[in-house]
């Protein structure tokens, strides 16, 4: 779930209008408050650290070129990830020529040499699991169980009506019982 | 025993049900055990996947943040024509209300103007408004509407101006106008509204 505190929502709407009148700072300023979110949906979407950064920052590079036709209609949180999203999804297309998913690295710990074997291999079978997922269903469920948006957001950000959003989010959780089913029954 | 309510339980779970569709979901689950277990394992899948490590070893914010404003292209400017084009869509009703308070003037000045010629007091109010030496061709032609210094479109104008058509035509010229004024405006407010909202919407590529 996000734990990061929300924006003053002035605040951000000046930011923003400087940045589309050109202000390189303002959007610098930007970039550092949706950083952490934008880089874990891209992370979540390819399980790719590295990848992930730069894809990272691509979308933020295609957000400054398009901020001028950005309206504060829907929040920039969502618009950015929405952006995220896409990039995510043309990084792994690219990547999918050259490098089959399920020999990518292990993701490194964070929780030291005292973690047990067991946690991190689940981690790395949950991993595994939502990288199986089509990249349609795995942008609704990593939205909904990671960035913990609503499913109104979430239909925002993808450009996709709720009744897709519930209906992609159900296969993706249906599918991951069935991927994870050992793992859920030692629970 | 009612149908269960297994396609509404991830909508449950996430609290995303309102209304008669939660009461429902809820009296279910109070009767039906198979329902409250799936209910269970959607919890224990939310909480399977949170057990999946975060990105580790990702660049520092600020330096992330340096690097992306490194990597900015510069913004390409938009064509004159289109700032131009931007500008004057922006000063539409500004020029919209220049047309009403023109019409409302002319129609009063018309009347005025041709009154007074009527009642044979136009040329001592004119001469005194404009010396001798600067009354154009346009002065001369407007004291003499009964000679020939108009021709007949134009003497039927005046003539409809100054009611000589009657009132209701002169009041029907005036409202056509504004109403045209009026439904230019609702159109510029119209497409002001799905201009600001739509872009939104793109898919960004």
């Amino acid at each position: 779930m996000d734990s990061r505190p929300a924006l003053p929502a002035e605040t951000e709407l000046r930011l923003i209008t400087l940045a589309q009148q050109g202000d390189r700072r303002a959007f610098g300023e930007l970039v550092r408050r949706h950083r952490e979110g934008v880089v874990n949906v891209v992370y979540r979407m390819c399980e790719d650290a590295n990848l992930a950064e730069d894809a990272a920052q691509e979308a933020f590079i295609r957000a400054w070129q398009h901020l001028p036709s950005y309206r504060p209609r829907s929040p920039f949180r969502n618009w950015v990830y929405r952006i995220a999203t896409n990039v995510a999804l043309d990084a792994l297309r690219r990547e999918r020529e050259t490098v089959n998913v399920d020999m990518l690295p292990p993701v490194a710990s964070q929780d030291g040499p005292e973690a047990t074997v067991e946690g991190k291999e689940r981690g790395e079978q949950v991993r595994q699991a939502v990288l199986a997922l089509p990249p349609a269903s795995r942008a609704v469920l990593v939205l909904r169980e990671y960035e913990g948006l609503s499913y109104r957001e979430i239909a925002d950000t993808l450009g996709i009506p709720i009744g897709t959003v519930m209906s992609r989010l159900n296969y993706a959780r249906n599918r991951l019982r069935e991927l994870l089913a050992p793992c859920l029954e030692a629970l | 025993m009612t149908e269960h309510v297994t396609v509404w339980l991830g909508a449950y779970h996430d609290g995303e049900l309102r209304g008669l569709r939660l009461r429902q979901v809820e009296a279910h689950l109070a009767h039906c055990a198979t329902c409250r277990t799936e209910l269970e394992r959607l919890g224990a899948l939310t909480a399977l996947l949170q057990e999946s490590p975060a990105a580790a070893g990702l660049t520092p914010p600020e330096r992330f943040v340096a690097q992306v404003k490194l990597r900015l292209p510069r913004r390409p400017e938009r064509p004159a024509t289109q700032r131009a084009l931007e500008t004057g869509w922006r000063l539409a009703p500004l020029g919209l209300l220049g047309a009403w308070a023109f019409i409302q003037a002319m129609f009063i000045v018309a009347g005025v103007v041709l009154v007074a010629l009527r009642m044979g007091l136009g040329g001592e109010v004119i001469a005194g408004l404009f010396p001798a030496s600067q009354q154009g061709a346009w002065l001369t032609d407007a004291f003499t509407l009964s000679d020939a210094g108009l021709n007949d479109i134009g003497r039927s104008a005046l003539w409809l101006l100054s009611g000589g058509g009657g009132l209701g035509w002169t009041l029907t010229l005036h409202l056509v106008l504004l109403v045209v004024i009026g439904l230019l405006y609702w159109s510029w407010l119209a497409s002001w509204v799905v201009r600001t909202r739509i872009p939104g919407q793109q898919r960004i590529r």
